[in-house]
């Protein structure tokens, strides 16, 4: 039953170690897993250039697409599809966004939210080489 | 030096960096063939083998082991100078400075478990760190890193007690020997 003493292998250094590692990832859990909220939005559609809304108040704004209108809804901080022309309204059913750094988008009517705030900045998704 | 044929004079120092830089290179070569549920989760078992030399032949010869391993386990992979050749790089980098800063503390208190312990916390921070500046700047990364952190704190115990348990047993047959 050797296998099954696994105290004997720590030394005391080792303990206050693995206790210490312990509360480190159990922080980092509280820490990396905390939202900032957006307080705009990025839209992106095709031929026209990235449209800069605020988040604040309540209103309703209809994009021209690649195959038609798409309504999104922005109320206090969070935006959302309510209508598009697309097929499996994948977009609207993706519901409320609202943390920065968030993402969403009718992809068959090439429109896409990107949700951000005023104190942080954006920078690219991913470099490959 | 003979005159036919170049001849390479080496030491017991390099016979046994050789040695062990062979066995992390078959592990690491063994561990890259079994599929992880998530990227970047690995036992880590090849840095053991780093583990096991620095406590018994000291940094020097963990430093040479480790790098050679990176650098042979890259070149027979195809991912030398990619993305993942960067981030085994500094995550080696990273956790031989951490245990080689550790092995300095006099009358060495920390064992084989927090040693490994160290090493893989700071494998994996390193590498997230290095993956946000060179190629995901991007806040989500870090979304990542307490699950990282946890099978990093897993998998270095785990790995330790091995490393503690070997040190033991080989220490027993080099006595009887």
């Amino acid at each position: 039953m050797i296998w099954l003493n696994i105290i004997s292998d720590f030394k005391l250094a080792d303990k206050a170690i693995f206790i210490f590692s312990l509360i480190l990832v159990i922080t980092s859990y509280f820490y990396f897993w905390q939202t900032t909220p957006a307080s705009y939005a990025i839209i992106k559609r095709p031929q026209h250039d990235a449209l800069h809304i605020s988040l604040d108040n309540v209103k309703k704004y209809d994009l021209q697409g690649a195959i038609g209108t798409s309504r999104v809804e922005v109320e206090h901080g969070k935006i959302r599809f309510v209508s598009s022309p697309c097929q499996n309204k994948l977009c609207i059913q993706h519901g409320w966004q609202h943390h920065h750094g968030s993402l969403t988008a009718c992809l068959p009517n090439r429109i896409s939210i990107q949700l951000a705030s005023v104190n942080k900045t954006i920078v690219y998704d991913a470099i490959n080489f | 030096m003979s005159q036919h044929g170049l001849q390479i004079i080496t030491n017991h120092q390099d016979r046994l960096i050789a040695g062990f830089a062979a066995l992390a290179i078959s592990i690491h070569l063994l561990e890259s063939s079994v599929p992880s549920p998530v990227p970047g989760i690995k036992p880590g078992l090849a840095n053991l083998v780093t583990l096991y030399v620095l406590i018994q032949h000291g940094w020097r010869l963990a430093v040479n082991v480790s790098l050679l391993r990176v650098l042979a386990g890259s070149l027979l992979l195809g991912s030398f100078l990619s993305p993942t050749f960067v981030l085994s790089l500094a995550g080696a980098i990273a956790s031989l400075a951490i245990i080689g800063l550790a092995w300095l503390l006099p009358q060495k208190p920390i064992g084989p478990v927090g040693l490994a312990i160290l090493a893989a916390l700071a494998h994996m921070s390193a590498q997230i760190v290095t993956a946000y500046f060179l190629f995901i700047p991007h806040a989500a990364l870090f979304t990542l890193l307490p699950i990282l952190l946890t099978a990093a704190l897993i998998s270095g115990t785990l790995g330790g007690i091995l490393v503690s348990r070997i040190i033991t047993q080989t220490n027993v047959l080099i006595k009887h020997e």
